[in-house]
């Protein structure tokens, strides 16, 4: 009895050093945000490095991915899709024109909106923002919303979904409700996987895996 | 559902390699240097194997594209213990990257050697990376990965028959993997083994056709073609 009693405290003094051992590495990830040694040259997925590599440039940004967090988007302007909606009568397919043909939903360039623009709102001040990146030739860096991250390989296609009317909301919550984008829906592979299984679609790994 | 499969020439090969370059470019595979190189973990999803036959002065060189060999009875899908390795409806050896954990049981299994193995994050100096195809996944470091027979292009065919009509029947031809695509001799053809009047499932009924080690019975989706007897001249 009094072993039993000696080995669970013994157990849970081991938990808790793992625990303070675990939480001091994350700490000092974070705090440094520092490059994982790896003995070559540290490549990054993102960032400026002369060479490209699925590698994660920080460990900080390995357990991010891990944990699966999302930092909040910043958009260069705030991009009101229920104005658009409600005050300038766009379909979702007049600006994401992709969504019905291919893989991807696409982003209109600043050039589409200048074909209003030039004329509407121009003394408001995103207008005047959006302007000044037309002028420089650039499109504003829009921040993504949606996208899992690359170690997820997914694939996804709009095209088949569009074609069978399956609506933009189911996937992307009410965006003519929406001021600037907001992840209204997760997209996790369940969320996939169920409706694929409602509808007789494929649940082959190699159709959303590859 | 069609069952997709390859056949290869020999006769026709001249071994160009412009399918290994087609491949490399098509399905992102690294180079992996050198010394890694000499270590036996070059990564080619198909390679070109070269084979000297008869005395001199009398040689000939005989080429033999080996890929995988998207087996019926696969030896490495049950070896696999995340069933990462497993066997598609229309009869390909899939490869899931995301439940891989590197085991390399599936690679030790393979009879043809056409598994890789990631040991290290593949580099790519910039701005080649531009070059990358977004169809298709880059591997990381620890995940086995082969010859898919392009199927990134197998998948964007079959949705855009859908789109025409319900049947999603894909045409003989339409659809091609990078190296029958750039086949210049025309030895690699690609089509439904399912459908007898396809090219490939013809050619696969040619008396010039045999397997490669068909004696381990793993059942190849590829035949391979040559003019006289098969085994004597080594194909087997
Ligand atoms: C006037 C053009 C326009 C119209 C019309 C429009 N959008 Fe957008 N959409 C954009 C722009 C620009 C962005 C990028 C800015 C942002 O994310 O806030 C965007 C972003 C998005 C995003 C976020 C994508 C991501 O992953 O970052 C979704 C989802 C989206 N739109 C869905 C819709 C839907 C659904 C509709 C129809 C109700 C619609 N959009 C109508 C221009 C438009
Ligand atoms: C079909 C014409 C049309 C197109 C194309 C269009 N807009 Fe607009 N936009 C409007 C209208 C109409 C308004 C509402 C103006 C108002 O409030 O008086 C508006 C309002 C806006 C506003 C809010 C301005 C404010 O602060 O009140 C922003 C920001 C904006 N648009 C950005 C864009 C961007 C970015 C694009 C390209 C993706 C775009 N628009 C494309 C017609 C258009
Ligand atoms: C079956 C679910 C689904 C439906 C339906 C759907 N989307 Fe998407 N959408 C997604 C997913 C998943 C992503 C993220 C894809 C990625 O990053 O690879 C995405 C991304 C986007 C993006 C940003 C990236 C891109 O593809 O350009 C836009 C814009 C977008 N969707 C708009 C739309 C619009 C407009 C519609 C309706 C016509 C629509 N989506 C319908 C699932 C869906
Ligand atoms: C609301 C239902 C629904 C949701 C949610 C959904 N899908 Fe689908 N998906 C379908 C249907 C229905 C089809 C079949 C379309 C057809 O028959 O052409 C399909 C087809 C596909 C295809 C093409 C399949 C093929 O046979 O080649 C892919 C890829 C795909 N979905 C990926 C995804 C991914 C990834 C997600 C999650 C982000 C998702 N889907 C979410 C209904 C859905
Ligand atoms: C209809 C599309 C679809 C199908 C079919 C599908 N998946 Fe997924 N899978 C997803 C999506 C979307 C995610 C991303 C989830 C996330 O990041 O939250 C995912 C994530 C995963 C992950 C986690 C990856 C990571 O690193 O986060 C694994 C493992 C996985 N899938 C394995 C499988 C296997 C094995 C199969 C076949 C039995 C399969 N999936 C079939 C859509 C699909």
């Amino acid at each position: 009895m009094n072993n039993e009693h000696k080995r669970t405290r013994r157990k849970r003094l081991a938990a808790l050093l793992m625990g303070v051992f675990a939480g001091a590495v994350l700490l000092i990830a974070f705090a440094v945000g520092g490059r994982v040694a790896t003995g070559q040259s540290a490549p990054a997925r993102s960032g400026s490095d002369s060479v490209f590599s699925p590698a994660h440039a920080t460990f900080r940004e390995a357990l991010v991915h891990f944990l699966g967090w999302r930092p909040e988007p910043e958009q260069p302007i705030p991009f009101p899709h229920r104005t658009h909606f409600e005050e300038a009568f766009l379909g979702c397919t007049d600006c994401h024109n992709g969504a019905a043909r291919g893989p991807i939903a696409r982003i209109p360039s600043v050039v589409f909106c200048m074909d209003c623009h030039f004329d509407i709102a121009t003394d408001r001040e995103p207008i005047q923002l959006l302007t000044s990146y037309y002028d420089r030739g650039q499109e504003p860096p829009w921040e993504r919303i949606y996208g899992w991250n690359p170690e997820a390989h997914v694939r996804f296609n709009h095209a088949p979904h569009v074609r069978r009317d399956i609506e933009c909301s189911v996937c992307h919550g009410d965006v003519t409700q929406m001021i600037v984008a907001e992840p209204a829906v997760d997209h996790t592979m369940s969320f996939c996987v169920a409706c694929h299984e409602q509808n007789q679609a494929s649940i082959d790994c190699v159709t959303c895996h590859y | 559902m069609p069952r997709w499969g390859m056949t290869v020439d020999l006769d026709r090969c001249t071994g160009c390699e412009a399918c290994v370059t087609a491949c490399h470019a098509e399905n992102n595979i690294p180079t992996v240097g050198p010394e890694e190189a000499a270590r036996g973990r070059a990564m080619h999803w198909i390679r070109v194997e070269r084979y000297w036959e008869g005395e001199f002065p009398d040689v000939r060189l005989k080429f033999r594209p080996v890929f995988c060999q998207q087996c019926d009875n696969a030896p490495c899908e049950p070896v696999c213990p995340t069933y990462a390795s497993y066997h598609t409806d229309d009869g390909l050896n899939a490869q899931v990257y995301n439940r891989c954990i590197g085991t390399r049981y599936c690679a030790n299994a393979c009879s043809y050697n056409v598994r890789f193995f990631n040991f290290h994050n593949p580099e790519w100096d910039r701005p080649l990376d531009l070059q990358l195809n977004p169809d298709v996944s880059v591997r990381e470091v620890g995940v086995m990965e082969k010859c898919t027979f392009c199927i990134q292009r197998i998948q964007a065919a079959r949705i855009e028959a859908r789109a025409d009509d319900e049947e999603g029947a894909i045409e003989d031809g339409a659809l091609q993997p990078a190296c029958a695509q750039s086949c210049t001799a025309n030895a690699l053809v690609f089509g439904d083994l399912d459908d007898p009047e396809s090219r490939a499932s013809r050619l696969s009924r040619s008396p010039r056709g045999g397997k490669l080690l068909e004696e381990l019975g793993a059942e190849p989706s590829v035949t391979y073609l040559q003019k006289g007897d098969w085994y004597e001249s080594g194909g087997g």
